[in-house]
């Protein structure tokens, strides 16, 4: 070793790591481990740790993980700090007991709150702590879940002081947040570190997922239940993990208008009508399930679910009204609570709390206001404010404030947390951290910890505030074991293996018919620009806009709304024509709508489909022709992979049906187009090659004729050829074949509309030959098409009303 | 008093509309010294589903639902009332002070459906403006006896407040009348609601009718009125729960009929829910509060 020895990774760390540090205060075992652990990543990244940081960081992107602040019109990139957090099984066990006792208590008490009351009743809980929740819903009272479980998954954020002793800083049971960017965090990690959580004998998350899901099976009426993850929408913060879990799970992602109650029973509305739904994961508040029951200004809920809920048979996690237990005044009964209700102390104490709505307690905030801190005793996301920083003036204000509405006020003891390890400007850094753990019943009622958690570094400020904060990094908390983790197990034996994929809603399969045809109309609009700028056009005809040839090409973009009109030079027309976001059929806008739709489809659509639609457009240079031809051929080949994606990995499911259907109805109608703009009874060579080369025909007429093109061929080819897949005959057949493998909903045998009219149009193109072929026909193609779609999009997408046919709800 | 109550209300719309599942909250709930016998409720065109349903307050829900198409929807709810609250309710030296009450309520251990606890926070139609604190100042002081502050607040919000029909809609928040000083008796009910809970006090919503009072020697209006609202304090465990009427700036008595009791003007709306299609939808009311010895011959 030289003189210039650098300080490995621990040793540099230590260095500077603050008393309680997870690490630094790890017993010797553990302080090994954490040494293998950061030379391992040390090795893996040069011994740079913003390598390290930029490796987990690209795995992040890659996954797809994303996020928003509230108010956020974009998703964020997930900030995944790079380091894991160790936890050894002894600890770990700790936690665990600490939780599902708390979780326990948790039940009973919002049992005894909507049903005898007899907390409140004995003067063990004040009424105004329930029911000054805005999570509290009185109509839930004599509403009992099935099997008596309000709850099915609770999330604790811990906090560990600087002596090692874990508290409960927050509970929550209305959405189990971050449960999915725990599960991501450590898909990102492990990828980005190879082996290295399976050498350090790291607990697996899959058990505890699928343990979960048969918690949320087992309490549901039938024995092979349809589960739904109910979504506010995906301008929810939390959307992408709500997306990621419902694949995950295989849970139906659906959002309130998916969904409706008839008769006190929940459907959701198919592609093969009204369809049972026998639970909800719900990943929204009380308040906004059903408009009729709780709050009336919503409009993301379903309709009369409180009457589906209160008749019995529907499984809901939580249970409406299960929010009311996140109130922060809770913690200062909660001990009571304890031994009132389980005779025993709580494992894991809650950070000390004192409510001021009793007046012992409001005189003990004030007097040490100093020490405490303050906040809503109601609201578990709103800031506290410590005492010490307030000045005469607003301690006054707080003190007249509480005087009047003491009940609405909590103190709490200043929360010191211990540090763990994080790269802050590539430099190994401590800081403060809280941990989110989760933890869900199993098939048998009983609780189950997710072995790991969502670590949140804070950055800056409150980090008891939401899940992330500005500047707040997320890691991966690691349980480690000290012999190795056996493989899964698969608990209760393998499911029954089955063939097809279940439901298709009657929104997914909106959204993947109009996103096959949007790719099918960017794909076009990119074939129009490219022949603008003179891709593939005869070299002597060149890229001039003078000829009636172009001035026609032009007409159609603009009628498409890529540009405004004729006018302008090739070079500023095609880059507004690709790039001009106010333009609504612009390449930009266009993929934006794809990006739109793709996102309600999260749970559908593969990490390489929705990388390939949101890569941002190629650049380009408004004066230079190549670097447009090269954008635009580019965006092309990006159309192809998304075509090519679509036909080799998506399984020919009826969703693979609706999006092709959407891509083959979207080019059968631009034939139509393009033949009747180039392929008239005047069409010129210009015209007709034009037409070829829009319609990727070329080569084929070439292997054919020896000619240049004819009308009759021509036309032949790109409207009737049914071996031709860029033909409009082509496209119709598919059509027919999609619409007759459909679903039906008719007992008696009968084609539905749909059926019909694609048969007939197939029918209608069969005897045309090129020589017969009139634009007439053409236009009457066109006609039936536009007809087809409108068929389709009535009967698959549209169920409003309740269908009358009571066979086919089941 | 005996009162006979016709509420008709006729919804029209320009293009029909599709389907409606709706809540009415028209049918009086049980309340002290009020009895009400014979209720009927006409829809017409005739509802597919109609059934009565839980709900967390004093208050009687009926829920409706209407899959035909309709361009016009008339509801009418009626019944005959008894009032009989005994001697008119007067502040008195003895009331508990405006801070007993607030610790009594804090204390009280009931959960029922007019139990204090409910009404002592913010609602959604209800927030707590501290503007509105900063107006109520004094009226409200800790160490005055309850029902005689409450008194003062009805009656100021009469004095300083602009009685506007049209003014206002059934959507206006309670900070946009608080601010401009005028509106209707929602607005003022919200209001009060929303200074008493300040106060700590628990305060609740009241929908109800209002007998109009003809002035001397003149017959009685007839359908001009709509259904009026009022606040309700509770005034400790002794007084109970007592009504006051700041649009007309007094404690509620034999004139005012209880139909039903909520946080805020949500919990006892009328009317509400979901209506698809029905653009360019017209409302007219009409109700008949009659004195049972006026009732015109049938």
């Amino acid at each position: 070793m030289g003189i210039d020895v650098q300080l490995n990774w621990a040793d540099a760390y230590l260095a500077q790591a603050p008393v309680g540090d997870l690490f630094a205060g790890a017993s010797p075992t553990m302080a090994m481990r954490w040494r293998t652990m950061l030379d391992q990543l040390s090795t893996q990244a040069q011994a740079d740790p913003a390598i390290l940081a930029d490796h987990v960081a690209r795995q992040a992107i890659d996954l797809g993980m994303a996020f928003r602040h509230t108010g956020d019109e974009e998703e964020r990139s997930w900030p995944l700090g790079p380091v894991p957090l160790l936890v050894d099984a002894a600890e770990w066990a700790h936690i665990e007991r600490g939780l599902i006792q708390r979780a326990d208590l948790l039940e009973r008490v919002v049992s005894d709150i909507y049903s005898t009351q007899s907390l409140v009743r004995d003067g063990k809980l004040p009424a105004s702590i329930v029911t000054g929740s805005p999570h509290y819903w009185r109509v839930m009272t004599g509403t009992p879940p099935p099997r008596g479980h309000h709850l099915h998954f609770y999330a604790a954020d811990i906090g560990r002081g600087p002596t090692g002793e874990w508290r409960v800083l927050a509970d929550r049971v209305r959405t189990p947040v971050g449960v999915g960017y725990a599960l991501e965090n450590r898909l990102a990690l492990s990828r980005a570190t190879g082996d290295l959580l399976g050498t350090m004998n790291t607990r697996r998350l899959a058990p505890f997922f699928d343990e979960l899901r048969r918690g949320l099976a087992a309490d549901c009426e039938r024995t092979d239940p349809r589960i739904g993850l109910l979504t506010p929408g995906r301008f929810n913060q939390s959307y992408a993990e709500q997306a990621h879990l419902a694949r995950y799970l295989g849970l139906l992602l659906v959002e309130g208008d998916d969904l409706i109650v008839s008769d006190g029973r929940l459907f959701v509305r198919t592609i093969q009508g009204l369809k049972r739904i026998d639970g909800l994961w719900r990943w929204m508040d009380s308040r906004f399930l059903d408009p009729l029951a709780f709050d009336g200004q919503s409009r993301i809920g379903v309709p009369d679910l409180y009457d589906a809920c209160a008749r019995g048979g529907l499984m809901v996690s939580n249970w409406p009204g299960a929010g009311v237990i996140e109130s922060r005044a809770f913690a200062a009964f909660l001990p009571q609570l304890a031994q009132a209700m389980l005779g025993t102390d709580l494992i894991l104490p809650n950070i000390a709390t004192w409510w001021c709505g009793q007046p012992r307690e409001c005189d003990h905030v004030r007097a040490r206001i100093d020490d405490l801190v303050v906040g809503s005793a109601f609201l578990a996301d709103a800031p506290f404010t410590p005492g010490a920083t307030l000045d005469r003036d607003q301690r006054a204000a707080l003190f007249d404030a509480m005087a009047r509405r003491p009940m609405d006020y909590v103190g709490q003891e200043v929360v010191k947390l211990s540090t763990t390890p994080a790269v802050i400007d590539g430099q190994l850094t401590p800081l403060p951290f809280t941990l989110r753990i989760f933890v869900a019943r199993d098939a048998t009622g009983r609780w189950r910890v997710m072995p790991g958690g969502f670590a949140r570094l804070a950055g800056h400020g409150d980090i008891r505030a939401a899940l992330m904060g500005q500047g707040d990094m997320s890691a991966d908390l690691c349980v480690v074991d000290s012999s190795p983790v056996p493989p899964d197990s698969l608990l209760g034996g393998a499911p029954a293996i089955r063939r097809i994929g279940g439901m298709l809603p009657a929104k997914a399969a909106d959204n993947l018919y109009w996103l096959g045809r949007y790719i099918e109309r960017t794909e076009m609009t990119l074939r129009l620009i490219r022949a603008i700028v003179g891709g593939s056009i005869e070299a002597d005809l060149g890229p001039s806009l003078a000829s009636p040839t172009m001035a026609r090409l032009v007409d159609q973009l603009a009628l498409w709304g890529a540009v405004p009109g004729r006018g302008g030079a090739v070079g500023p027309l095609c880059a507004t024509a690709l790039g001009d976001a106010r333009q609504s059929g612009s390449v930009r806008a266009l993929m934006a709508t794809v990006a739109n739709i793709g996102e309600g489809l999260r749970d559908r659509l593969s990490s390489d489909v929705w990388r390939l639609v949101r890569l941002p457009l190629p650049g380009f240079d408004a004066a230079v022709t190549e670097t447009l031809l090269d954008a635009s051929s580019r965006m092309i080949e990006r159309m192809s992979a998304l075509s090519g994606l679509a036909a080799e990995n998506m399984g020919r499911t009826e969703g693979w049906r609706f999006h092709d259907m959407g891509r083959r109805m979207e080019r059968a109608v631009n034939g139509c187009r393009l033949i009747a703009l180039f392929g008239g009874d005047n069409a010129s060579a210009d015209d007709l090659m034009l037409l070829l080369d829009l319609m990727d025909s070329q080569i084929s007429y070439r292997t054919r004729y020896l000619t240049g093109p004819a009308l009759p061929p021509v036309r032949d080819l790109v409207a009737l050829e049914p071996h031709n897949p860029r033909a409009i005959a082509w496209q119709a057949l598919r059509l027919a074949d999609h619409v007759a493998a459909l679903p039906t909903l008719r007992a008696d045998g009968m084609p539905e509309e749909p059926r019909r009219l694609a048969d007939a149009l197939a029918a209608r193109l069969a005897p045309l030959t090129g020589d017969t072929l009139t634009m007439a026909d053409i236009a009457d193609v066109e006609n039936r098409l536009l007809r087809l779609s409108e068929a389709i999009g009535q009967r698959y997408f549209l169920q409003l009303h309740k269908t009358q046919d009571a066979d086919i709800l089941s | 008093m005996i009162y006979h109550v016709r509420h008709r209300t006729i919804l029209r719309y320009a293009s029909p509309m599709r389907l409606a599942r709706f809540n009415l909250r028209l049918r009086p709930a049980p309340w002290m010294g009020q009895w009400t016998s014979d209720y009927a409720l006409r829809v017409d065109p005739a509802p597919s589903i109609i059934e009565s349903r839980p709900a967390a307050w004093p208050v009687h829900v009926a829920r409706l639902v209407i899959e035909s198409p309709i361009r016009q929807l008339t509801i009418e709810s009626s019944f005959r009332a008894g009032v009989q609250h005994g001697a008119p309710i007067v502040p008195d030296a003895g009331d508990p002070t405006v801070a007993t009450v607030a610790q009594a309520a804090l204390r009280d251990r009931d959960m029922g459906p007019s139990a204090p606890a409910h009404y002592l926070f913010a609602s959604p139609r209800a927030p707590l403006l501290a503007a509105i604190g900063a107006w109520v100042g004094d009226t409200l002081a800790p160490d005055r006896p309850i029902v005689a502050a409450a008194l003062d607040l009805a009656l100021r919000i009469k004095a300083e407040f602009a009685y506007q029909p049209g003014a206002t809609t059934a959507a206006t928040p309670v900070a946009d009348a608080f601010a401009a000083r005028h509106g209707v008796c929602q607005d003022f009910a919200h209001v009060m609601v929303v200074a008493l809970r300040l106060a700590g006090l628990p305060a609740a919503y009241v929908s109800g009718y209002l007998r109009t009072l003809p002035p001397p020697g003149m017959p009685r209006l007839v359908g001009a009125d709509a259904m009026h609202a009022w606040a309700m304090l509770w005034c400790g465990p002794t007084r109970g729960w007592i009504g006051f009427d700041p649009t007309n700036g007094v404690i509620t008595g034999d004139d005012h009929l209880f139909v039903a009791m909520g946080r805020d003007y949500a919990d006892v709306a009328p009317m509400d829910g979901l209506f698809v299609g029905g653009a360019g939808q017209s409302l007219s009311v009409m109700v008949d509060v009659a004195p049972e010895d006026e009732k015109e011959p049938a």
